[in-house]
């Protein structure tokens, strides 16, 4: 793993009202890499994850993109960057309830101008990718949990993101459905050649990272390299 | 188990006969099985027979034997490595982790140190049984789950003791 970092936190804080999340944090992904995120429930690290994906501007510290700073784009060019360099995966999909998953998919890139058919092709690579091509038309209350986070994870993908930022990926799967999304997510993540930081609570999904984070009170409390 | 370590760790204070050792032996483990003497001294013998420990003053006459040890460099330098390794995970490996725990905290040594590696230990131990290769035994997966399931019980033990020796930590600042 060598190259420019694709993420970079440099002495990141963010407080909610009263609730300090975050007090200082610093980190960065090199290309292709797997860092997993860790602590007790309250810790920062979804925040930690929201700052990175630019859902959320720090108080204070520098969050950078494929080495641009996101504070200091205008709204529309992060708003762009963000579309096309970060895919998030959260842990319900988060899909339009009405859209079939072809058109949940193609959206990112319908958002960011593409051609309607141009956009298709990619989202079927991706349902490919992920393993559920035949459900390319099902709406996604037809489909499982572990169906849902797939095609989201497929919407991550599609627009070739240099990062993907994954909360709790497999938090609403029971431990199977949960393994074998994890599976997909890694390939998907290593077929791309995107760096992966997933916010977990899991240990085995941990497990799969070759860095692990561990937050406590909005401070990483120690950083080692599962390799 | 790891007794000529946690007889290393007990004289890492000052000099002390084998009675002070399993006396320090059963408060730092009260809910333990208690050290017998014989152990003591049969390994309190194999540390001086390996350089680990020195005789530092000898009593004898009408009482008891009063032997007392003195952990030497060496001995010191053997217990600082085995506090700071991490315990290969397997079976029965929790008790160990226990012990080096309760050592490195007695010894003033870094504690959430060796908790943070012993957890990358567990989840490297993890992933290599979750990337190995299936095989026609149909009880080969059941026992991969139960390793599992048992790692993952001590990576949310190690967790509690992590967090628990930081609050510690805040609270002694």
């Amino acid at each position: 793993m060598s190259g420019q970092p694709v993420l970079e936190l440099e002495s990141v804080e963010y407080s909610y009202r009263r609730n300090t999340a975050l007090r200082g944090v610093s980190l960065e992904l090199k290309p292709g890499e797997v860092v997993a995120v860790t602590g007790a429930s309250g810790c920062g690290k979804s925040t930690l994850l929201h700052c990175a994906a630019g859902i959320l501007a720090p108080d204070a510290g520098v969050v950078r993109v494929d080495g641009q700073d996101l504070s200091a784009l205008p709204e529309e060019r992060r708003a762009a960057l963000r579309r096309t360099k970060v895919g998030i995966v959260l842990q319900f999909g988060q899909l339009v309830p009405d859209l079939p998953l072809i058109d949940n998919v193609a959206l990112p890139l319908l958002l960011d101008g593409h051609e309607r058919g141009e956009a298709h092709v990619a989202a079927r690579h991706w349902l490919e990718q992920v393993g559920i091509a035949d459900d390319a038309d099902a709406v996604p209350s037809e489909l499982s949990g572990g169906q849902t986070q797939r095609a989201a994870l497929a919407r991550a993908l599609v627009t070739g993101p240099s990062v993907v930022l994954a909360d709790e990926p497999t938090g609403s799967l029971d431990s199977r459905a949960g393994q074998e999304l994890l599976d997909v997510l890694l390939q998907a993540a290593r077929y791309r050649g995107a760096a992966l930081l997933m916010v977990t609570h899991d240990n085995v999904v941990a497990s799969s990272a070759d860095r692990e984070i561990r937050l406590r009170d909005g401070l990483i409390q120690h950083e080692v390299s599962l390799r | 188990m790891a007794t000529a370590e946690l007889v290393l760790g007990l004289l890492s204070s000052g000099p002390a006969h084998g009675y002070d050792v399993k006396r320090g032996h059963d408060a730092w483990f009260p809910d333990s099985r208690p050290l017998a003497f014989g152990q003591v001294y049969t390994t309190l013998g194999r540390l001086e027979r390996d350089g680990l420990v020195e005789v530092v003053d000898k009593t004898s006459g009408g009482g008891p034997d009063r032997t007392v040890y003195a952990l030497t460099s060496k001995g010191r330098d053997h217990l600082a490595d085995w506090l700071t390794d991490p315990v290969p995970p397997a079976w029965g490996s929790a008790d160990e982790v226990l012990r080096k725990l309760v050592a490195a905290i007695r010894t003033g040594g870094d504690a959430a140190g060796f908790l943070a590696r012993q957890r990358a230990s567990h989840l490297r131990r993890i992933r290599e049984l979750r990337e190995t290769p299936a095989d026609d035994d149909p009880t080969s997966p059941l026992v991969r789950e139960y390793i599992v399931a048992h790692l993952d019980a001590d990576l949310r033990w190690l967790d509690s003791a992590l967090d628990r020796i930081s609050e510690q930590r805040g609270a002694h600042q």
